[in-house]
C-alpha cells in the first residue's frame, strides 16, 4: 500500500513541470509575505521560529530534490546511451 | 594568546604540499586513465568552491549583525539546484559540443560568435570580481594576522637589524597568483578539464567543511552546552537582540540589505560567477553528475551553516559585542585557549580563500586571453613561438586578477564588511543573466541587445555601486550625498531619486532594469544576423525539434587538403606536442591515414574538429577567425568553401543556405507542372544562389532513348552539338546514372587522367558535379551536372547531399508530370473515341434512313394480287433488300437479295444492286438474263469488297398467272398451294453472284392459282435459332406458311415476325429479316 503510493509519487515527479513548480514554489516560500508568518520574535522549545522554518525547510527542500533525482534514472540512462551513440 | 608565527607559516606550507600531493595525484590517475575525480562526489565538492572565506569568516559576522539572513546566501542556491536539470544540463550539453571554455565564450557563441559581447563579459567579469578577491584576501591576512598575532604588518626576523616591514596581502596575493599558475596553466588548452585544479578544490571543500564544522562543535558543545544552551543564554542575556538577529528587518529605510536581494544575488551568483560556470558546465565530466549534485551540493551547504548561527551568538556572549564578529572562528578558539582547532580554523579560511581564488583567477584569465589577447593576436601570422607567448600570457592575466583585487583590497578593504564585499561582485555577474537566460530561453535575444543591455547594466552597476564603494573608503561622503556637480537627481546611492533603499538592493534594481530593458528593446527591435539565427537553432531550437538526418552516399574524386596541414594550424595554438596527440586521438576509429590527404566526405568533421579543438584554447569566435585567416594565408584550395558555407562550419545542423534553397525549391516545383520550366528555374536558382558558372539537367524519355539537355543555364552556352565541351563529361554522367551517386570533382585539376576533361578546363572551369536523377528503386531518369569556375572544393558533403535531395525532388516531380501526361492523354483518346462512336452512330442512324427509304415505300398494286413485303434489318443497316418493278399493268417484276454480312459495305453494294436494276427497268429481259447481266457488273465490286450477294428474281404476269423465276444461290421460296393443301419448293439452278465472272442462270417457270401463297425469305427466318441453339428450320416454316395462309398478304408478313420473335425468345433479331409475300387473289 505505502510502497505503491510511493511509486505513484515517484512517477508523478518525474514530470517536467513538477520541477517548475517545485522551483516557482520554493521561490514564493522564502519571500515575503510568506516569510512575514515566521517573521516573529517567537520561540519554541528553545528555538527562534525562523531559525526552524528556514533549517526545516532547507532540509526538506534538499530531500524534495533528492527524491527528484531518484526518480531520473531510467532516462538519464537512455539518454546517454543515444549521446553515445 | 598566539600561534609563533613560523609555526603557522610552517604549517601553511605543509597544507600546501599536501594540496600540491593531491593535485598530483590526481593528475597521475588520470594520465593513467583512472581519473578519481570523475564522480558525482567530487563535481559536488567542487561546486563548492562558492563557500569562500565569505562562508568561513562572512557568515558568521553577518550572523552576528543582522542576523539570520546571511542564511538566503545559501537558500537561493538550493533553489537554484532545482533548475539545474533543465537549465544546467542544458548549458553543459551545448557547452560540451562547442567546446565551450568560459561564461564569455558563451554567451558570445549564443549571439553569433560576438568578440564584442566577449570582450565585455570578460571585462565585466574581471572589474566584477575585484572586490570578492579583496574579501579574500582581507579575510586571509586578517586571519593570520589573529592567528599568528603579527597585526602591525611587520615581521621581526631573527637575527636582523631592524623588523622588517612586511605586506600580509602582498604575500598573499603573490602566493595565490602562484598557486592559479600552477593549477591553471599546466596546458594551455583551457578546454581540457584541470584534474588537478579540481582534485585540490574538492579537497579544500572537504577541509573547509570539517574545519568550520570542527570549530562549530567546539564552540557548541565544548564552550557551551549545545545549541539549547547557546539561544537560551542569549536570549535571557539580551531579549531584545535575540530576537532582532532571529527574525528579518522589514522597516524601509535601514541600512541593511532585503532578504529579496539577497537570494536574487546569491541565485544568480550560482549560475554566473565565472568560477560557478567553470567549475560546473567547463569542468564537468559528466553530464549525468548533475543529478547527484543536484541533492549533494545543497547538503554540502547546510551542513557548514549548521554551526553559523551558534558561533556568532556564542562569540557576542564571549566577547560581550560584536566588534570583530567577522572572525570569531578563529577569536573564539584562540580566546579559549585551544591553539588546535584555531589553526584548524585558520586552515580552513586559508582552503576556503585559495580555492576561490584559484579557480575564478583560471576562469577569468582564460576569458582575458580568449576575449581581449587574442582578438588582437590572430592578427599577426602565427609563429612558432605563439604556445610560449599564450600561456606566458595566461600566466601574466593570473596575477592581473589578483592583484587587481589586492588593489581593491588596499583601497576598500577596511570600509566594508565581508559580506557586502561580496555582494558586490555578486551585482557585477547579475548583470550576465538576461542576456544567458534569453540566450537560453529566448528565440529573438539578439547581439545588439545582448551587448546593450549588459554595457547599460554594468556602467549602471559601476556608478551605482562600485563607485560608492571607493568613495565611502575615501571618507569624503560630499559626492554621494550632493550627487556629481550638486546634481541631486545623479547620487550614485540614490540615482533619479530613489532614496530609502540600501546600496545593493538600489543598485541591483537600476542596473536590471537597464540591462533587461535594453535587451529586451533591442532584440526587439533589431534583427538577427545570419551567423546567429544559426546559434539559436544550437541553443533552443535542438532542443526542441529533433531534426532528420540526410543520408548520403558520396563517391571521392580528388583530394586537396592533407591531415598534416591541420596539425600544422593547429599545432601553433596548442602546441606541436598537443596538436599531434589530439589529431591522432581523432583519427582513431577514423579511415583516414595520418600521412595522406584527407577524403572530402571527412573534411566537414574535420573542419569541425580543427575548429573546435582551437575553440577549446582560444575560444570560439577567435577560432572561426584563425581558421579563416591562417587558410587565407597559406593559400589553401579550402578557402572559398569558406565563403559559401561560411555558416555550415560549426553547425552540426543545416545551414540557412541549404534550407533556403530547399525553401525556393519547393516554392518552384509547387508553383507549376510545366517541367521545363521547373528545371530551368530550379537551375537559375542553384547559380545564384551558389556561385555555379553553369548548370544543365540531361533527362531520358525511357532506358531505350539517349539522354537529352533539357534545360542549360549559365555560362558558356552555344549550340549543343556533338562538340560541346559537356561531353566529355558524360562517362561521369553515365556512371552517375548507372550507380546512382553523385559524381564529382572539387579541383579538376587533381582529376585522374582516364577520363580526361581538358576542353571543359580550357573553358575555365575548376569543380563539376553530376547528380543523379532518379527516385528510390527505379531506374535514372537523367543527370544534373553543375560546374563552377571560380570555386575550388565547392562540393563539400552537405552541398552534395543538398544537390541529391533537389535531384530527388525533381525526379519526383518529372516521374508526377509524366504520370499526368499519360492520363490526360488517355482521357483525350477516350474522348476522341467516343466522339468518333457518336458520329459513326449518327451516320449509321441517316444510313439506316436512306437504306429504309430505297425499299419500296409501298407494294405497287395490280389486279389480282395482294403484295406485301418487309425488310428489318438486325443492325442499323443491312444487306437485305427486296424490290417490286411494275412493268406494266398485268406484269409485275419481284425480288429478294442479300448481301452477306450487315456491314456498311454489304449496304453499300445493296446500294449498287438496287442502281443497276432500276436502270434495267425500261429493258425487258428475263430474270435469268437479268442476273446473269447483274453478276457480270457486280463481280467486280464484289471481289474486292469480298462480298457476294444471293437473289431471287421472279417476273409475274397477273393476266396469264405464269412466274418465271431465277435464283442466285437464294433461299428456295415456298409456294403454299391453297388446293392441295401442300408446299412447293421453287428451285432453280444459279450461283451466287460475285463468284464468277461469268454465270448462266437457269430459268424456270410455274403457273400460279388463286389461292397460292409464295413467300420469298432470307436466312434470317430459316436459321433463327432458339436460345440454346437448335434453328427454326424449314419445316417450321412450312407449317407456319399453311396456318396462316388465309391472312392477307401483310397479315402473313406479320405473323412471321412475330413467330421468329417467339421462336428466339428475343425481341431483337439475330440476323437480317426480310420477306416478301405475295398472295394470288383471282
Amino acid at each position: 500500500m505505502w510502497q505503491q503510493f510511493a511509486q505513484k509519487i515517484l512517477n508523478r515527479l518525474q514530470l517536467r513541470e513538477a520541477w517548475v513548480i517545485f522551483f516557482v514554489l520554493g521561490n514564493v516560500m522564502i519571500n515575503f509575505p510568506f516569510l512575514r508568518i515566521f517573521n516573529q520574535p517567537v520561540s519554541v522549545i528553545g528555538y527562534p521560529v525562523l531559525f526552524i522554518y528556514f533549517m526545516a525547510g532547507w532540509a526538506i527542500s534538499i530531500f524534495v530534490v533528492y527524491l527528484f533525482t531518484l526518480t531520473l534514472d531510467e532516462p538519464e540512462a537512455a539518454e546517454q546511451q543515444e549521446e553515445q551513440a | 594568546m598566539t600561534l609563533n608565527i613560523f609555526h603557522v607559516a610552517t604549517i601553511a606550507i605543509a597544507y600546501t604540499g599536501l594540496l600540491f600531493l593531491v593535485a598530483w595525484y590526481a593528475r597521475r590517475r588520470c594520465d593513467q586513465g583512472r581519473s578519481i575525480i570523475n564522480t558525482p562526489l567530487i563535481y559536488s565538492l567542487s561546486i563548492a568552491v562558492y563557500c569562500t572565506s565569505w562562508t568561513f569568516y562572512g557568515s558568521v559576522g553577518k550572523a552576528a549583525t543582522t542576523g539570520i539572513d546571511f542564511v538566503l546566501i545559501y537558500l537561493g542556491p538550493t533553489l537554484v539546484a532545482f533548475s539545474w536539470f533543465f537549465l544546467l544540463r542544458r548549458i553543459i550539453r551545448i557547452s560540451k559540443e562547442s567546446n565551450v571554455s568560459s561564461i564569455a565564450d558563451f554567451i558570445s557563441l549564443r549571439y553569433g560568435k560576438s568578440q564584442l559581447l566577449g570582450s565585455l563579459v570578460t571585462l565585466i567579469a574581471m572589474l566584477g570580481i575585484m572586490p570578492y578577491i579583496a574579501l579574500q584576501i582581507k579575510a586571509v591576512s586578517t586571519s593570520f594576522a589573529l592567528v599568528s598575532g603579527v597585526t602591525a604588518r611587520t615581521i621581526a626576523i631573527p637575527g636582523a637589524e631592524s623588523p622588517v616591514s612586511l605586506p600580509t596581502g602582498l604575500i598573499l596575493a603573490l602566493i595565490l597568483s602562484i598557486f592559479g599558475v600552477i593549477f591553471g596553466t599546466r596546458t594551455l588548452s583551457s578546454t581540457e578539464r584541470h584534474e588537478g585544479l579540481i582534485a585540490a578544490v574538492a579537497f579544500e571543500s572537504v577541509v573547509k567543511l570539517i574545519s568550520l564544522m570542527g570549530v562549530g562543535i567546539f564552540v557548541t558543545y565544548v564552550l557551551f552546552d549545545g545549541f539549547e544552551d547557546i539561544f537560551n543564554r542569549f536570549r535571557l542575556q539580551d531579549p531584545d537582540h535575540f530576537y532582532r538577529l532571529f527574525t528579518l528587518d522589514t522597516s524601509v529605510g535601514t541600512p541593511s540589505i532585503p532578504s529579496a536581494t539577497m537570494l536574487m544575488l546569491s541565485m544568480g551568483a550560482i549560475m554566473l560567477l565565472p568560477r560557478q560556470f567553470h567549475v560546473m558546465v567547463v569542468e564537468n565530466a559528466d553530464i549525468s553528475h548533475v543529478k547527484k549534485a543536484m541533492w549533494m551540493f545543497p547538503t554540502y551547504l547546510f551542513l557548514i551553516n549548521i554551526f553559523i548561527m551558534p558561533i556568532a551568538l556564542g562569540g557576542v556572549l564571549l566577547t560581550g559585542g560584536t566588534q570583530g564578529a567577522d572572525y570569531f572562528v578563529i577569536s573564539l578558539p584562540l580566546a579559549a585557549g585551544n591553539e588546535p582547532v584555531a589553526l584548524l580554523a585558520f586552515l580552513g579560511g586559508l582552503s576556503a580563500a585559495a580555492g576561490m581564488v584559484m579557480v575564478e583567477s583560471v576562469a577569468i584569465s582564460t576569458m582575458l586571453l580568449n576575449h581581449l589577447f587574442m582578438p588582437l593576436i590572430i592578427r599577426v601570422k602565427p609563429k612558432p613561438w605563439f604556445p610560449l607567448l599564450l600561456i606566458n600570457l595566461k600566466r601574466v592575466s593570473i596575477f592581473l586578477v589578483v592583484f587587481l583585487g589586492y588593489f581593491y583590497y588596499r583601497v576598500v578593504g577596511d570600509s566594508f564588511m565581508l559580506v557586502n564585499m561580496g555582494l558586490i561582485s555578486f551585482s557585477a555577474a547579475m548583470q550576465f543573466l538576461p542576456a544567458l537566460l534569453g540566450g537560453v530561453y529566448w528565440r529573438r535575444g539578439n547581439k545588439t541587445g545582448a551587448i546593450f543591455g549588459m554595457f547599460l547594466g554594468f556602467l549602471v552597476w559601476g556608478y551605482t555601486l562600485l563607485f560608492p564603494s571607493f568613495v565611502t573608503a575615501s571618507g569624503d561622503l560630499t559626492l554621494l550625498l550632493k550627487g556629481p556637480w550638486d546634481f541631486p537627481l545623479l547620487r550614485p546611492t540614490a540615482l533619479f531619486g530613489l532614496t530609502g533603499m540600501d546600496m545593493w538592493s538600489h543598485s541591483l534594481f537600476w542596473s536590471m532594469l537597464f540591462n533587461i530593458g535594453g535587451y529586451l528593446v533591442c532584440s526587439l527591435t533589431f534583427s538577427q544576423s545570419e551567423v546567429e539565427k544559426d546559434q539559436v537553432r544550437r541553443f533552443i531550437n535542438r532542443f526542441e525539434i529533433e531534426q532528420l538526418e540526410v543520408h548520403t552516399d558520396i563517391k571521392r574524386l580528388s583530394k586537396p587538403v592533407s591531415v598534416q596541414q591541420f596539425v600544422a594550424l593547429m599545432g601553433k595554438f596548442i602546441g606541436q606536442h598537443e596538436a599531434q596527440k589530439a589529431m591522432t586521438a581523432y583519427l582513431k576509429g577514423r579511415m583516414i591515414d595520418e600521412t595522406e590527404s584527407v577524403p572530402e566526405f571527412e573534411l566537414p568533421t574535420m573542419k569541425r574538429f580543427v575548429e573546435r579543438t582551437l575553440a577549446g584554447s582560444v575560444g570560439a569566435a577567435a577560432a572561426g577567425a584563425i581558421m579563416d585567416s591562417y587558410l587565407s594565408d597559406m593559400g589553401s584550395r579550402m578557402e572559398s568553401v569558406y565563403d559559401i558555407f561560411s555558416t555550415v562550419r560549426a553547425s552540426l545542423s543545416q545551414s540557412r543556405e541549404a534550407l533556403y534553397v530547399r525553401l525556393k525549391a519547393s516554392e518552384i516545383i509547387n508553383r507549376t507542372l510545366d517541367l521545363q520550366t521547373i528545371m530551368d528555374e530550379l537551375l537559375q536558382l542553384l547559380l545564384k544562389e551558389f556561385r555555379l558558372d553553369c548548370a544543365l539537367i540531361q533527362l531520358r524519355k525511357n532506358s531505350d532513348h539517349p539522354l537529352q539537355v533539357q534545360s542549360y543555364q549559365g555560362a558558356n552556352r552555344r549550340p549543343i552539338s556533338p562538340e560541346h565541351w559537356y561531353l566529355e563529361s558524360d562517362a561521369y554522367v553515365r556512371m552517375a546514372m548507372v550507380d546512382q551517386k553523385a559524381h564529382f570533382s572539387n579541383d579538376l585539376s587533381l582529376l585522374n587522367e582516364i577520363i580526361p576533361v581538358e576542353r571543359t578546363r580550357a573553358e575555365g572551369f575548376v569543380s563539376f558535379a553530376h547528380i543523379p536523377i532518379y527516385r528510390e528503386g527505379e531506374e535514372s531518369l537523367g543527370v544534373l551536372s553543375v560546374y563552377s569556375k571560380s570555386i575550388v572544393g565547392l562540393f563539400t558533403e552537405e552541398f552534395i547531399s543538398l544537390l541529391t535531395s533537389l535531384s530527388g525532388q525533381l525526379a519526383q516531380t518529372a516521374r508526377l508530370v509524366s504520370e499526368m501526361e499519360a492520363k490526360e492523354k488517355e482521357r483525350r483518346e477516350k474522348e476522341q473515341a467516343q466522339l468518333t462512336n457518336a458520329r459513326v452512330m449518327r451516320d449509321m442512324e441517316i444510313a439506316e434512313q436512306i437504306q429504309i427509304s430505297l425499299l419500296p415505300a409501298a407494294p405497287p398494286e395490280l389486279f389480282g394480287i395482294d403484295l406485301a413485303g418487309r425488310c428489318a434489318p438486325a443492325a442499323h443497316v443491312g444487306g437485305d433488300y427486296y424490290d417490286f418493278f411494275k412493268r406494266d399493268d398485268h406484269t409485275l417484276d419481284l425480288l429478294i437479295a442479300d448481301v452477306s454480312g450487315h456491314s456498311v459495305g454489304a449496304a453499300l453494294i445493296m446500294a449498287e444492286v438496287r442502281t443497276l436494276l432500276r436502270a434495267k427497268t425500261g429493258r425487258i429481259a428475263s430474270p435469268s438474263a437479268i442476273l446473269g447481266d447483274l453478276n457480270s457488273q457486280l463481280y467486280d465490286d464484289l471481289t474486292r469488297a469480298e462480298l457476294f450477294i444471293t437473289m431471287f428474281y421472279a417476273r409475274y404476269n397477273t393476266a396469264t398467272g405464269r412466274l418465271s423465276y431465277a435464283n442466285a444461290g437464294h433461299n428456295l421460296p415456298i409456294l403454299y398451294r391453297d388446293s392441295e393443301a401442300k408446299c412447293i419448293e421453287l428451285d432453280a439452278d444459279g450461283l451466287v453472284l460475285g463468284v464468277l465472272p461469268s454465270v448462266v442462270f437457269e430459268e424456270k417457270f410455274i403457273s400460279l392459282q388463286s389461292g397460292d401463297t409464295l413467300l420469298l425469305y432470307t436466312d434470317g427466318i430459316s436459321e433463327a435459332a432458339e436460345p440454346d441453339g437448335e434453328l427454326m428450320g424449314l419445316e417450321r416454316i412450312y407449317q407456319h406458311l399453311a396456318a396462316v395462309s388465309e391472312l392477307s398478304s401483310n397479315g402473313i408478313v406479320s405473323s412471321f415476325y412475330e413467330m421468329v420473335q417467339d421462336y428466339t425468345k428475343s425481341s431483337t433479331l439475330q440476323d437480317d429479316v426480310s420477306m416478301v409475300v405475295l398472295k394470288v387473289t383471282t
